[in-house]
Formats: structure tokens, sequence, C-alpha cells
């Protein structure tokens, strides 16, 4: 009843005209912009920050979930009309919704997409208004001690479970944690890692660093690497609406798409790779047409759509209730909150019910939005992905360049960006993930904070993290997230 | 797709520096001044695990990178073996032109220098056109930004801020 009651005056604020109309313009431009090959979530909100700075801070974050949304269904468009998925996640969409559209049912494919997207993201809101104050009630007992390991098994996830390599992953987390290094220490005051630069006494910006290796990191790989060929973009043929099979073959994969998807982005093991890839087996496996797949199978993109949407909104769980980032657009956003001086985390829900509640409540506005405004207008989103490479690059430069400079007006930062800009280049390359690096930056500093309150509560003493159960008990999962896997390949071997 | 040889230069470099940057951290850690806060510990610690973790990763990159190279590189590398470093060049410059010029040319003129180098990098050859996108395109933004965000941005010589 409590959380009822919460909703409701979470809804009295989400549904006031002002911020329907920053949710409205948040998912128009998060659509608009995901739809653009090669900009995802993270960058949009990342190229935001600065300009929303001014802003009421209820209104911006009503704006970012929409964004969050609206970049997520025009990644599902991109993918299904040009196959080139512009995140890891959408790589299950790509395979079937493109073959889809080979055969002219790119119409069905992006509505299977959308309407698989409103009712995984609905359900997963459904679960997360369910979920969060139990969640929160569970934090409240949390002391340093259990953040810190928490946080731990954050940067363990991220950086070691997922991806090729988890040697990669670590370069690349610990790679963010010395960016969170840099400027005054928290505690002490003291300055750390400034090089006598004044300007890096604050720190530095996660808007440039996400910038830095989403925009010019991505400018600079594909215009050295990936420039000679082009893209096909299939054309929108036919009707957009589904037949009666369509529906039939869709609903029970929304379904299981949305039980997979949610529970994979609460817990720390951010991103949504493994949900998208276990509901795409599931379907092949459960399907009545299984010569379709691999040609172009319905149930293919309806899946995955789900997981995918369903694990975004979950990974709003941790975000929300423990401050924990799990995924690089979840790390901007933990950034955004920073801006305005809040913490997500247990005591958010007590200090600014109305902000947390408004923003749960603008995630079902939110899905609706996306429902009517993307269906009938995806025509006119599919006119974007005309736009010539060289033209659409040079734009996506002029806003990274003013996100960077607009932050205070400093050609410092825009040094800063561009040498982070060759970073994300050889990152790319490489094939080194950069999520850890937004991982590693924001929750960095706050791991720190955490570990050495603590120490000063235990008096130095380390096995505090130990003698906690749940603070025990968490470390334990760490370790063996960590040298489970290789421990039972020797062992394997030793048989 | 060529065999992987068994020493990889890229990646060797990478690691190095990984471990480079590292040693950086590690060193550097001992110029900040610990005033000894009381039963905890001071802002030394997080930086010498962090040295310590960057110079261990480049040390496994760096003897994956002579033993066959990074382990799970995927193998659809198109495009690898033909950078066009060309383009590289030309919009590195652009930023970095931008970058210099901003500060008294104004948002708009940095931006269209900009903007007309990295299409140019992409393989445009109709400048012209390019640069009157991107005059419209920085006045648009420039208006929007400054007007409607209350963002200051340098308007150059032809202030009408």
């Amino acid at each position: 009843m409590d959380t009822f009651s919460a909703l409701m005056s979470g809804f009295a604020v989400a549904l006031t005209l002002t911020n329907l109309m920053w949710g409205f313009v948040g998912v128009t431009l998060g659509t608009a912009v995901g739809v653009l090959p090669g900009v995802g979530p993270a960058l949009t909100i990342a190229l935001l920050l600065p300009a929303t700075a001014k802003l009421d801070p209820t209104g911006a974050l009503i704006m970012f979930a929409g964004i969050y949304y609206g970049a997520m269904f025009g990644g599902s468009t991109t993918s299904i009309l040009l196959n080139t998925p512009g995140e890891s996640a959408t790589i299950v969409t790509a395979m079937e919704g493109n073959l889809m559209a080979k055969r002219g049912r790119a119409g069905p494919a992006l509505a299977t997409a959308a309407i698989g997207s409103f009712v995984a993201g609905t359900i997963a809101t459904i679960l997360l208004t369910v979920m969060a104050p139990v969640v929160v009630d569970f934090a409240l007992k949390f002391g340093p001690a259990e953040y810190f390991s928490v946080m731990v098994l954050a940067f363990t996830t991220v950086s070691a479970v997922l991806g090729a390599s988890k040697a990669r992953g670590l370069a690349s987390l610990f790679f963010g944690l010395t960016i969170g290094l840099i400027g005054l220490d928290s505690q002490t005051g003291q300055a750390r890692f400034t090089l006598g630069i004044p300007e890096l006494l604050d720190g530095i910006d996660v808007v440039v660093v996400a910038v830095g290796l989403f925009a010019v990191g991505e400018t600079l790989y594909i215009a050295t690497y990936l420039n000679r060929q082009s893209d096909k973009i299939e054309q929108m043929k036919g009707s957009i609406w589904m037949s009666k099979a369509d529906w039939r073959r869709s609903w029970k994969p929304w379904l299981r798409g949305t039980a997979f998807g949610f529970p994979f982005g609460t817990i720390p093991a951010g991103g949504a790779e493994i949900p998208t890839f276990l509901s795409y087996a599931t379907e092949k496996k459960l399907t009545k047409y299984p010569e379709e797949f691999g040609k172009g199978a319905i149930e293919g993109v309806a899946g995955p759509e789900a997981a995918n949407n369903a694990s975004a909104t979950g990974t709003l769980v941790p975000l929300l209730t423990l401050g924990l980032p799990t995924t690089a657009t979840a790390a901007i956003i933990l950034a955004a909150f920073q801006q305005w001086g809040l913490q997500p985390g247990p005591l958010l829900f007590e200090t600014q019910p109305q902000l947390i509640w408004g923003l749960i409540a603008s995630m079902y506005v939110g899905n609706v939005i996306l429902l009517i405004l993307n269906l009938p207008l995806v025509g006119i989103w599919v006119k974007l992905l005309h736009i010539p490479r060289p033209l659409l690059y040079a734009g996506i430069l002029i806003f990274a360049t003013l996100g960077a400079y607009g932050l205070r007006n400093s050609w410092f930062d825009l040094a800063l960006l561009y040498v982070i800009g060759v970073v994300g280049f050889l990152m790319r390359r490489y094939d080194i993930p950069v999520a850890p690096v937004l991982v590693g930056m924001t929750l960095g500093p706050l791991a720190e904070q955490q570990f050495r309150r603590a120490l000063a509560i235990s008096q130095g003493d380390l096995t505090i993290f130990l003698r906690q159960p749940i603070s025990a008990t968490v470390l334990a999962i760490t370790a063996l997230v960590l040298f489970g896997p290789p421990l039972w390949r020797l062992v394997r071997r030793f048989r | 797709m060529t065999a992987r040889s068994a020493i990889h230069p890229g990646e060797l470099l990478i690691s190095l520096g990984l471990i480079a940057l590292g040693s950086f951290v590690i060193y550097d850690t001992q110029s900040i001044p610990d005033p000894q806060s009381a039963g905890g510990v001071g802002p030394r610690l997080f930086p010498y695990l962090i040295g310590i973790g960057l110079t261990l990763c480049g040390a496994v990159l760096g003897w994956h990178a002579i033993s066959g190279g990074w382990r799970n590189v995927p193998l659809d590398q198109e495009g690898h073996d033909r950078p066009d470093w060309l383009a590289f060049g030309i919009i590195s410059t652009g930023i970095v032109l931008h970058m210099i010029v901003i500060g008294w040319a104004g948002f708009i003129i940095a931006s269209t220098l900009l903007f007309v180098l990295v299409a140019r990098g992409f393989g445009s050859r109709r400048s012209v056109r390019d640069a009157i996108i991107a005059v419209l395109l920085a006045i648009v933004v420039y208006f929007v930004f400054t007007y409607g965000l209350g963002l200051k941005l340098p308007a150059g010589p032809f202030g009408v801020a």
C-alpha cells in the first residue's frame, strides 16, 4: 500500500504538463539520435548532460529516462534495417531482424520490436516498482563494509565476466579507476595526480570521457578502418503492421524475453548480452518453425528485443536503490544525478521521494509515449539512416566538442577529449571493452570512500570485510565469479 | 585471414603503455601528502592498489602479446590490414584546430572548420556544400544552446551575444 501511494504521488509528478513534455522530448530525441548508426543511449545522455545542468533535476532525469528508452528502440531500428548493431545487446536483433527485412518483412520486425519493448518495459517497470522498496529496506542495513563489497562485486562482473578477455576487461577497469583518482581526495582534500595542472583539480568529467570514447574514438575508428565499405539499407516494404500469425508467434517470446532480461539487469552482471543470447537460444529451441531461424524468424526478434528492454529497466534497480551502475549508460545516469548533488541509494528514497517516484512513474509514461510515437513515425526515423556518412560523423563531432567545451569553456577539456578519443580508438581497434572505464571512474571514488569509512570504524582492522556476514557473502561470490571458472577448468583437466 | 604471427607489436606497445602508466601511478603516489588521518587509511592506499593492478594487467597482456597474441580477439577484423591514416590525420587536425580556434574565432567558425575537415576525412569531395551545411548547423546549435539552454559559448568576431 505504501508503495502504491508513493507510486501515485510519482504519477502526480510525472503527469504534470512540463514533465510530460520532458518525457516526450526525451523519447523523441533519444529515438532520433539512437537511430543514427554508432550513437547509443550512453553517448546521447552524455552529450546532453552539460546542456541540462541548469534545468530542474526531476524534469531532466525524466527526459533522460525517455532518452534511454528512445535510444534503445532507435538502436533496434538501425539493427533491423542496416545490420550494424550499435551496441552488443542488439547483435541478436540484427541477426534475425535484418534477415526479416531482407525478405521484405521489415515492418513486422520493427512492430514486434516496438510492441515487445513496450510489453517488456512495462512489466519490468512494475517489477522495479515492487522490488525497489524491498531492496531499499535491505540496503538501509548496509554499512560502509557492505557497500564496498557490493562495489567490488560490481567491478568484477562488469569487467571480468562479460567480454572476451578478463585481462582486457580488468585493464579497462583499472584505467577507469585511475581516471577516477585524479583530483582532490574527498576525505583529506589532498590533490592527487593533477600533475600541477589547475584544471585537473576538479577531476576529469565523465562527459569528456564518455564522449571521447564513444564519439571521438568511434569516429576515428570508422574513418580509419571501415570507411571503404558502404552500408546497405533495407527498404521498408509492405505493411508495417503485424498479421494475426505474427501476434500469435510474438507474445510468448515477449514474456519469456522479459523473464530473462529483468533478472540479468538487476544483478550486477551489467549489460543485456547474456539475456538476449539466452532468449534467442530458447526461442530457437521452442519454435514451431525451426526452418525459419537463420532466414528471419519473428520469434528471434521478439524475444531478444524484450530481453534487451527488460534488462535496461532492470539495471535501474541497483542504480536507484544502491547507487550501483552496472553498464556504461547507468554510469552516465549516475553522473547525471551527481551533477545536481544527488547520490542515488536508499537515502534518496527518503530525502527525495518526489524525484525518485516521479522518475519511476515517468517510465510507465515513457513506454506508452514510445509505443504511440514510434510505430506511426517509423518512416521518419528511417529517413535519418540516409544521412551520408561524412555529414553524419561531422555532425556528431560538432556536438561532441560542444558537450566537452560547454562544461566550463576551457580548451583544456577539448585537449582531453582528443587524448581520450585516441585511447578510445585504440581500445576499439584492440577489442578492449569501454564500459569498465566508465563504471570504474564513477564508482571508484565512491568505493574508496566506503573502504576508508569502513576502516575508520574498525580502526584499521581489515577483517571487518570478512566479519560482517553480508559483506563476507558478497566477497565470496566475487571470488567465485573471478576464480571459479579457471579453477573448474583446472579440476576437469586433472580428472 | 592469415595466421596470426607470434609477436604482436601493437598489442605489446599497449601492454607496455599500461605498465608505464601503472608504474607512474605507483611512483607519483609517493608525492601525495599523507596527513595520517586517525585510525583510517590515507589518500595513498587506493592509488597504490590501482597502480599495482594496472601494472599486473599490463604484464599479463604483454605476456599474451609475445606468446601468440591477445586471447579471444574476434576474427572479423575487416579493414584492419588497410588502415587509412590520412583520414585519421585529417580528422585529428580538425579537432586540434577547433580547440585552438574556438576561444577567439568563436563557436560558429570553429565548428564549421571541424565539420568540413571531418567530412573531408570521411572522403567527402564537396567541401563547399559541407561548409554551407556546417554554417547553418552551427548557427542553429549556437542559438539553441545559448538562448534556449543558457550555455555560454564564445561568439567570436561576429559576436551578437
